[in-house]
């Protein structure tokens, strides 16, 4: 038997900053898609699972300090289909998170490699510590 | 907003969701994982001319994938690794599953192994099976013995 992998190179995802969050319309299902969050020198990285949704079926928005991943899972068999065996369901992905001030919102890039999306979200540079003169009276 | 954040870690992103939430979800919908059950989870559909069997494999390199078949039996194994580089205490969530897998799975007796292909596709990985064609029923015409 052969094996046929395809190798799609990560592909930059855009991230839209404006409009409200998709709502899932069909009546499909819809899962927490499980993640990863770990820090770096730069920032932070979060990593979610999105088995079967392809790049240009993610959508990836931050609005005001909320940040939504929405991923499209196209669920229908192909005609005549019988499903014989079943151990998990097809649905699509919905993730939500908040974003404090400390993330640079202009500047997040993702990534989505293997059914993986890599959301990179960088440290926002920290003004100078400013004084405040006290008065005394 | 905190304004004093002295001896607070730097965790800038706050999920949305309550934790029954994520404790109802984790239950719900975390595929993989979960105790009990095998991963990775495979579905099985069966068209006219094959079985096409499909598992959700996020993260894997199709490289790392080991697809074998034997005695009518189908194996697939592999490794999810982490992040690399990154030590455990950098994580401050760490829900994706890791480590080594392996899943054998039984063949119906009519297919044709040796046509078998498999694709890697998003994260999902298909499998087909093509189907035998069914093999007609053979009349066999009885003699009359004693004529």
């Amino acid at each position: 038997m052969s094996e046929t992998p395809q190798a799609p190179t990560p592909s930059a995802i855009a991230v839209t900053t404006s409009g409200a969050a998709p709502p899932p319309t069909e009546a499909q299902v819809v899962f927490t898609p499980p993640i990863d969050i770990f820090e770096t020198t730069a920032g932070l990285v979060l990593l979610a699972d999105l088995p079967g949704v392809a790049p240009d079926s993610l959508e990836l928005q931050v609005q005001d300090n909320k940040l939504t991943l929405f991923g499209r899972v196209d669920a229908t068999l192909p005609e005549g289909a019988q499903v014989i065996h079943q151990e998990y369901r097809v649905g699509h992905f919905l993730r939500s998170f908040i974003l404090s001030d400390e993330v640079d919102h202009e500047n997040i890039s993702a990534k989505l490699n293997h059914g993986v999306l890599e959301v990179i979200l960088p440290r926002a540079q920290q003004g100078e510590p400013r004084r405040i003169p006290v008065a005394i009276e | 907003m905190a304004i004093f954040r002295w001896g607070h870690r730097w965790d800038p992103l706050q999920d949305l969701e309550r934790e029954v939430d994520r404790l109802l979800s984790s239950v719900l919908s975390f595929q993989g994982i979960r105790f009990g059950r095998q991963y990775p989870p495979v579905n099985v559909i069966q068209l006219e001319l094959e079985y096409v069997l499909t598992a959700e494999l996020p993260g894997i390199r199709p490289e790392d994938l080991e697809l074998t078949v034997a005695n009518g039996v189908l194996t697939i194994k592999g490794e999810r690794v982490g992040p690399e580089g990154i030590p455990d205490e950098r994580f401050r969530r760490q829900e994706r599953p890791r480590g080594n897998w392996r899943r054998s799975i039984s063949l119906p007796d009519s297919i044709e192994e040796d046509k078998m292909t498999a694709e890697f596709v998003n994260g999902v990985l298909k499998v087909h099976l093509p189907r035998t064609p069914v093999v007609r029923p053979r009349q066999i015409k009885v003699v009359d013995g004693n004529a």
